[in-house]
């Protein structure tokens, strides 16, 4: 064995050895979150791990993309190629993809001579765009991205340079096959003595900023390279719609307060993030200028898992409330709308609405600790099961001129779950008697709970005050049970993602459906006829409802419903779909004072304005206060118009 | 040393409704809760103990079903909670209940040297506000009502001072312990009860005193020992809401009339 | 009685509550039932149990609501209308004479109507003026004398005031142990006057400090007290009716003070009108000594704070409020708020909309995420009425809405609603309020 291997083998050794003590220390943290299953449905596992990791389908989706996309590739490829270069220096005789025939062996070497050069290429990009458009958060600028790019920039080089010099040499026959290293030893003086040498000096400079970059991995952000194609195949295998259920028994926790009571893929995602900023980028909180970035949190939770990792028992450094790095602000914690733009945009897959209503439930169910204003909505709910404390016997008042049934199994098909906001606010009650119109309209057999209707609980959720939601889905299930309820109509998104999601994880099985569906698939049908001239509501926007869209994806039935009730389809705000922008409301922000930036709905209402609308429609009772202020606070209000969809369908009904 | 807060389980008065066409109560799903203003009273009792080391204890006369109201009270953080029931309790007006009250603290303060007696300044179901002083009467301890701010305790020489809120001025006043303090809505923000206490408070038991327990003359509680009877209930006249005016451009004929309308309601002396 | 051609057993009915009529008073009924018949349910309702129940109906007497009713099934009911034709047939015995309760023979030694005098520090409470109007009538009713009772420090002149409103005599306790308001000083001197001279009716004004004082010498004297009367009169046997709210002022209750002395009362203040003054009426004031001494008194009022000099208003505790929504346009127009909440004794608070714009702080902003506020008086000037701000101020006693729109929401809750230019109403409001009380300076004075 030559000293040449032998120095190799001790460098390889320790080398590997430290990357392996690295990675036992870091996912040894990992290991110390709570259950979570994750194994199941393995064949389902890997097609998204090969669809998402391998297929990059979320990373593209932004322009600079494409360059991720390519860095991926060649980094996969080239590992072929790395491994067989490590190998091979263990045993520079029996190892080589040299000794391959000369079919296999010129193929392999023309891609890993590709693939370095586009790899090349996608790093100088992405040095270049750090300096000239660099992504909107200061870490991108890091020493360690840039050490990170360097590395990689290295090998590429020391990889051309070791190849050219052996093709100089003479020493490769596959040169022609590599046109970058062939076109490099062109510049060469072929076949000088000391080609050999300089060749033995690129491979160890390959060798070691290889096994330097294998070290260095684990303590960058670049673990992600490590993470982000298993957390692919860990990634809920449904949209994350809800937050897992509590068992209330005495000596359980409650919520989580420190780092190691998320799951164990709570942790694992923290590792995976790329830093990419994405969900940032879609966060109306951080667009409003919000301490909360979805980005840091995720960031916070992995610095905090590292940082008191050392200090068993005693955790110096707080998971909630404390100072700098590695600690997420109690207010950030607060100003979440859960509108989920973050996960919708997470090329990886991180799951951030469940980690920050973790974090909510450990202040509410643990420490009673939350903004002044929540006090008032907790206590609502308890006693009156609304959120403005409104005695339940008003449920019944918006229905006072009309007749409407109570549901009765049998007699009734479908319960008509007014929902709070529908029920008690003056505003939102036009919705739900538009909606009765044109229930009776389409010859739908429809009922109400009356005044025995309780509210659905969604804001508790959202909120962490996972205790009194529980007991209230639990009535409600319970009451849903006695009735004979078996299919529900709602005119709120929230009361429909919260009976239809979140009551699932209760065993509840309701066919839900929201009125955007039912209104669109009783037009198809044929069932709802409207108005061949329909009021002239003037340009019409639509808003995506975040628990109608992103939560459930709908769409696509508002607009059509829009299209045929005015004749033509609604403008597009720049934010759509599941791109859209959350009014504000959501994840009990409804119940909230915006204390820090500007006003969220403010943002959106401007952004609705820039098509000069007539009409904003929504299909939220929330996002219909949001609108009505925001339109108000922009002086707008005598121009546009905001209305749900409902009422724009009932307009259109023939007399 | 001790603090017994009084608390009262009432309907929540704020739901109930009068039937228009009957003149009659609709008291149906109107729940029972804590009298909002003995919620401020436990709050500042729990803040006093955090901050002097009392312990607490609640007490509340009423039907066996207000058991529901202590349990909120423990999970809130009171160290016990006593349930004064007995059918011979009933009926009373707030000269027997302050009877019955102020003998259960009489005989927690027995056991445990008594700081200060916390009530509410006034119930929302019997609105009379003379309970707090009822109870101070009987114990010939310092009255202080009003009061929207407990400035200090000092345990040295057994004083405390307060800040009371009186008509167009507060005053601060320094008083002898033991005291009661009946406290305004405005002197703190409740505090929201921790799940782990709230599981805690399921399972733990209320104290149950009856008058086998007490033992009080019996002429002096309860129906027998109210020196009031109500005698007749009838709903009031309602002001259903009236738009003055009418004409947009008499403004000053709408005012007028306003004014005028509030003093005949007696709604503004002028 | 042989003759009688069928004995008809007369049927006892069942006793049963009426449905919605119980308004969960506090078991009077079940303490009333001597046969333990009556049991109380969750809700605070009887259910009687049949067994037991000896139809003896006490519980339909004292049941304040008449819920509870003695039922007969239609042949009961024929049965009775067939005993009552008999008894027609059958000459009626003479009805027993009333018989007086002995009880009540030892409260005839109580005479007078009195009328406590409150003031803070010599400055009278308009209140004990509005007494001495309702507190004369009852004297009148009574036959007997309206008194007023001064206790202070330098408060002679309160005793000519009182003559001036109708008192015809004056217990005057003057010393500078009174100076201050204390519970314990005025509670006894109180007492002791009532002990000595025993009164029938004491009235006192249902203001912080007449409660506060009330209380204790109700429970000193073992007496009953009704608190915050809407209403006062003698009934035919004598006895004072008192009629108040409760129930957050769902129901009115009329409570009696049968059998021990005096009946006293507090009575909320602007009720009462005001009885003209006759500066020339004069009365007997009689000077009293209480055996007080400063030592005995452990109370100290160590300071007086005006409201003015507080550091921060507090919507949330305030009787009156005056609110302004973003039809106050701008942060300068909220001087005209501020000039009528001068003028009535109130603060300024506001909607979120007058928040988001800047004018006024977020301390003042009243709704669902600001204060929830229960004053007397709500004015909402410029205000729609969002849910969001309704659930703020609707269990204000009165709400007033002032809003050029007469659709806008604000109005279904409204007591008193103007449809109007607030700019224009407001000023006219102040303008008149000002009017009103000079006009009634120049009356008095
Ligand atoms: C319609 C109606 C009218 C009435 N009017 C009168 C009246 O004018 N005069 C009269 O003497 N009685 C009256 N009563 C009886 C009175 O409501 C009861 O005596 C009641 O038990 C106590 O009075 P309150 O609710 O007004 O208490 P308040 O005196 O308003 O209560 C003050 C504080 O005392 C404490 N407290 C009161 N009750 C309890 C309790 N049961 N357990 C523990 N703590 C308690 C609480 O801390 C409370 O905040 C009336 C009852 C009814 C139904
Ligand atoms: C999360 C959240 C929390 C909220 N919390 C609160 C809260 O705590 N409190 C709160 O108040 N709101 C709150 N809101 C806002 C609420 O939804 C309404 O937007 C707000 O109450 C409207 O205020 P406003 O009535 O003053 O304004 P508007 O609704 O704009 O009403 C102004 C009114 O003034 C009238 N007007 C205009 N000029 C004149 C004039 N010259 N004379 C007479 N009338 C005139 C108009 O007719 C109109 O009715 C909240 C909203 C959200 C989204
Ligand atoms: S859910 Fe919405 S508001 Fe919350 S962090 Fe994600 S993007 Fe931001
Ligand atoms: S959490 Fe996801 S979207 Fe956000 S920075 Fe990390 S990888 Fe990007
Ligand atoms: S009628 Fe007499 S025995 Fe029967 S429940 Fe009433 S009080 Fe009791
Ligand atoms: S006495 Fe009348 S009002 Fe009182 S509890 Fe009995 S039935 Fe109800």
């Amino acid at each position: 064995m030559s000293a040449t291997v032998i120095a190799f083998i001790i460098v390889l050794v320790l080398a590997l050895a430290f990357f392996a003590y690295s990675c036992y220390r870091r996912f040894g943290l990992v290991l110390k979150g709570k259950p979570d299953n994750r194994f199941n449905s393995i064949g389902k596992r890997f097609w998204n791990m090969l669809f998402y990791a391998f297929g990059q389908r979320r990373v593209v989706k932004k322009p600079f993309g494409v360059n991720h996309f390519v860095l991926f590739w060649a980094f996969m490829i080239l590992l072929i190629s790395n491994t067989e270069f490590l190998l091979n220096g263990l045993a520079p005789d029996t190892i080589s993809f040299s000794l391959l025939p000369d079919g296999a062996y010129f193929t392999l070497a023309f891609i890993f001579d590709i693939m370095s050069v586009l790899a090349l290429i996608a790093v100088i990009l992405a040095i270049i765009r750090r300096f000239t458009f660099p992504p909107p958060y200061v870490e991108a600028k890091s020493r360690d991205a840039f050490v990170i790019l360097g590395l990689v920039a290295g090998l590429m080089i020391a990889f051309f340079g070791m190849n050219a010099c052996e093709i100089a040499a003479g020493a490769d026959r596959a040169g022609v096959w590599m046109p970058v290293a062939n076109w490099v030893a062109s510049w060469l003086p072929s076949g000088a003595a000391g080609l050999g040498t300089a060749a033995r000096v690129f491979w160890w400079i390959h060798a070691v900023i290889l096994l330097a970059f294998l070290d260095y991995l684990p303590y960058s952000k670049h673990m992600h390279i490590m993470t982000s194609i298993p957390n692919c195949f860990f990634k809920s295998l449904e949209k994350v719609k809800t937050q897992p259920r509590e068992e209330f028994k005495k000596g359980n926790t409650f919520g989580v307060g420190e780092v190691e009571s998320f799951t164990w893929k709570g942790l694992f995602d923290s590792y995976s993030c790329t830093e990419c900023g994405r969900c940032s980028d879609a966060c109306p909180a951080t667009f409003t200028g919000k301490s909360l970035q979805p980005r840091l949190v995720i960031h916070d939770i992995k610095v905090n898992l590292l940082k008191n990792a050392d200090k068993d028992g005693h955790k110096e450094l707080p998971l909630i409330g404390g100072e700098g790095e590695g600690s997420v602000k109690e207010e950030v914690i607060w100003e979440c709308t859960t509108c989920g733009a973050c996960m919708e945009v997470c090329p990886v897959f991180i799951e951030h609405v469940p980690r920050i209503v973790d974090m909510r439930r450990h202040l509410v169910e643990t420490k009673a600790r939350f903004p002044e204003e929540l006090l008032l909505l907790f206590e609502n709910m308890e006693q009156r099961s609304n959120p403005w404390g409104i005695a339940p016997a008003e449920r019944t008042k918006w229905a006072a001129d009309i007749d409407v049934q109570p549901f009765e199994a049998g007699k009734t098909e479908y319960l008509f779950y007014v929902g709070c906001a529908g029920a008690l606010d003056a505003r939102n009650r036009h919705t739900t008697l538009s909606l009765a119109k044109i229930f009776d309209k389409a010859g739908i057999s429809w009922g109400t709970l009356g005044r025995d209707e309780m509210c659905c609980g969604d804001s508790l959720r959202r909120l962490g005050n996972e205790y009194v939601f529980d007991r209230m889905a639990q009535a409600n299930i319970k009451m849903f049970a006695e009735k004979g309820v078996k299919k529900i109509i709602t005119q709120c998104p929230h009361c429909f993602s919260t009976l239809k999601n979140d009551y699932r994880q209760y065993g509840a099985e309701l066919e839900v459906v929201h009125h955007t569906e039912l209104i669109n698939q009783l037009i198809k049908e044929g069932r709802l006829k409207l108005k061949s001239t329909p009021p002239d509501l003037g340009k019409v926007v639509y808003h995506d409802s975040c628990y109608l869209g992103r939560y459930n994806g709908i769409y696509d039935a508002p607009r059509r419903v829009i299209t045929s009730a005015t004749g033509s389809a609604p403008l597009e705000m720049e934010r759509n779909r599941d791109n859209g922008f959350c009014c504000g409301a959501g994840g009990g922000r409804m119940w909230m004072e915006e204390k820090e930036g500007s006003l969220i709905n403010v943002a959106r209402v401007e952004e609705a304005l820039k098509k000069q609308p007539d009409t904003v429609c929504v299909a939220c009772p929330y996002c219909m206060t949001m609108f009505d202020d925001g339109l108000k606070d922009k002086e707008a209000s005598d121009k546009v118009r905001v209305l749900d969809l409902a009422e724009i369908v009932a307009n259109a009904l023939p007399d | 040393m001790l603090i017994v807060a009084c608390v009262k389980q009432v309907p929540d008065t704020t739901q109930v409704k009068v039937d228009p066409e009957t003149g009659t109560l609709i008291r149906e799903g109107v729940p029972f809760i804590m009298n909002p203003y003995d919620t401020h009273a436990l709050e500042e009792s729990l803040r006093l103990k955090d901050k002097y080391g009392f312990r607490v204890a609640v007490i509340s006369m009423g039907p066996p079903s207000a058991e529901v109201t202590l349990r909120k009270t423990l999970a809130l953080g009171a160290d016990e909670a006593i349930l004064l029931s007995d059918r011979v309790f009933g009926g009373a007006d707030t000269l027997a209940t302050s009877m019955v009250l102020t003998g259960a603290i009489k005989k927690l303060a027995e056991k445990e040297e008594l700081a200060i007696v916390m009530c509410g300044r006034q119930t929302i179901d019997g609105d009379t506000a003379q309970v707090g002083p009822g109870i101070a009467t009987r114990l010939g301890c310092s009255q202080l009502t009003l009061v929207d701010r407990v400035e200090e305790v000092d345990l040295k020489s057994k004083t405390l001072k307060v800040r009371r809120k009186l008509e167009g001025r507060h005053e601060v006043v320094s008083a002898p312990l033991p005291a009661m303090i009946a406290v305004l809505r405005e002197i703190n923000t409740p505090r929201y009860p921790s799940v782990p206490m709230r599981l805690e408070a399921e399972d733990s038991s209320i104290i149950l005193w009856d008058n086998k327990v007490m033992q009080m003359d019996e002429a002096t509680i309860g129906l027998k020992g109210s020196a009031t009877q109500v005698r007749k209930i009838f709903s009031p006249e309602r002001a259903k809401g009236e738009i003055l005016g009418g004409e947009i451009d008499k403004p000053e004929d709408s005012a007028r009339l306003l004014i005028t309308r509030m003093v005949e309601k007696d709604l503004l002396s002028l | 009685m042989a003759e009688e051609p069928k004995k008809i057993k007369r049927p006892r009915g069942t006793a049963r509550l009426i449905p919605g009529k119980c308004i969960a008073c506090g078991a009077r009924c079940q303490a009333e039932c001597k046969f333990d018949a009556i049991i109380m349910n969750e809700k605070g309702e009887p259910i009687i149990d049949l067994e037991k129940c000896t139809r003896c109906q006490r519980c339909l007497k004292i049941c304040p609501a008449d819920a509870i009713e003695i039922y007969y099934t239609p042949e009961e009911q024929k049965i009775l209308d067939e005993l009552a034709k008999q008894k027609a047939a059958k000459p009626t015995p003479e009805p027993e004479a009333e018989k007086e309760d002995p009880r009540l023979a030892k409260l005839k030694e109580y005479k007078g109507v009195w009328v406590f005098t409150e003031h803070t520090e010599g400055k009278p409470a308009e209140v004990s003026w509005e007494l001495l109007g309702v507190g004369a009538d009852l004297a009148k009713a009574r036959n007997v004398e309206l008194c007023s009772i001064v206790i202070g420090e330098k408060v002679e002149h309160l005793c000519a005031e009182a003559f001036a409103y109708g008192a015809s005599k004056a217990y005057l306790v003057d010393d500078p142990v009174f100076h201050y308001y204390r519970t314990e000083s005025y509670y006894k001197a109180f007492c002791y006057l009532i002990e000595k001279y025993k009164p029938e009716i004491v009235l006192v004004g249902a203001t912080g400090l007449g409660r506060d004082l009330a209380g204790a010498v109700a429970t000193n004297l073992q007496t009953g007290l009704t608190a915050d009367c809407t209403g006062l009169s003698i009934d035919d046997k004598g006895f004072l009716l008192q009629t108040r709210p409760a129930f957050g002022g769902n129901i009115m209750a009329t409570i009696l003070t049968e059998f021990t002395r005096p009946q006293m009362s507090t009575v909320r203040p602007h009720v009462m009108p005001l009885p003209t003054k006759d500066n020339s009426s004069k009365g007997a004031i009689i000077r009293e000594k209480v055996p007080l001494k400063e030592e005995d008194i452990a109370a100290k009022v160590l300071e007086i704070i005006g409201d003015e000099k507080l550091d921060s208003v507090n919507v949330a505790a305030a009787d009156i409020i005056i609110s302004g929504g973003r039809g106050m346009c701008n942060a300068e127009n909220y001087k005209i708020l501020q000039e009528l909440a001068d003028e009535l004794g109130g603060v300024v608070a506001c909607s979120r909309a007058a928040v988001e714009a800047g004018w006024m702080p977020l301390e003042r902003q009243v709704g669902q995420t600001g204060k929830t506020v229960r004053p007397k008086i709500y004015f909402a000037v410029g205000i729609s009425g969002a849910i969001q701000h309704l659930v703020g101020m609707q269990d204000s006693d009165t709400i007033i809405a002032i809003n050029r729109d007469k659709q806008a929401p604000i109005f279904e809750v409204a007591t008193f609603g103007i449809v109007g230019d607030l700019f224009q109403v407001i000023p006219a409001i102040t303008a008149y309020v000002r009017e009103r009380r000079k006009q009634k300076a120049g009356k008095a004075g």
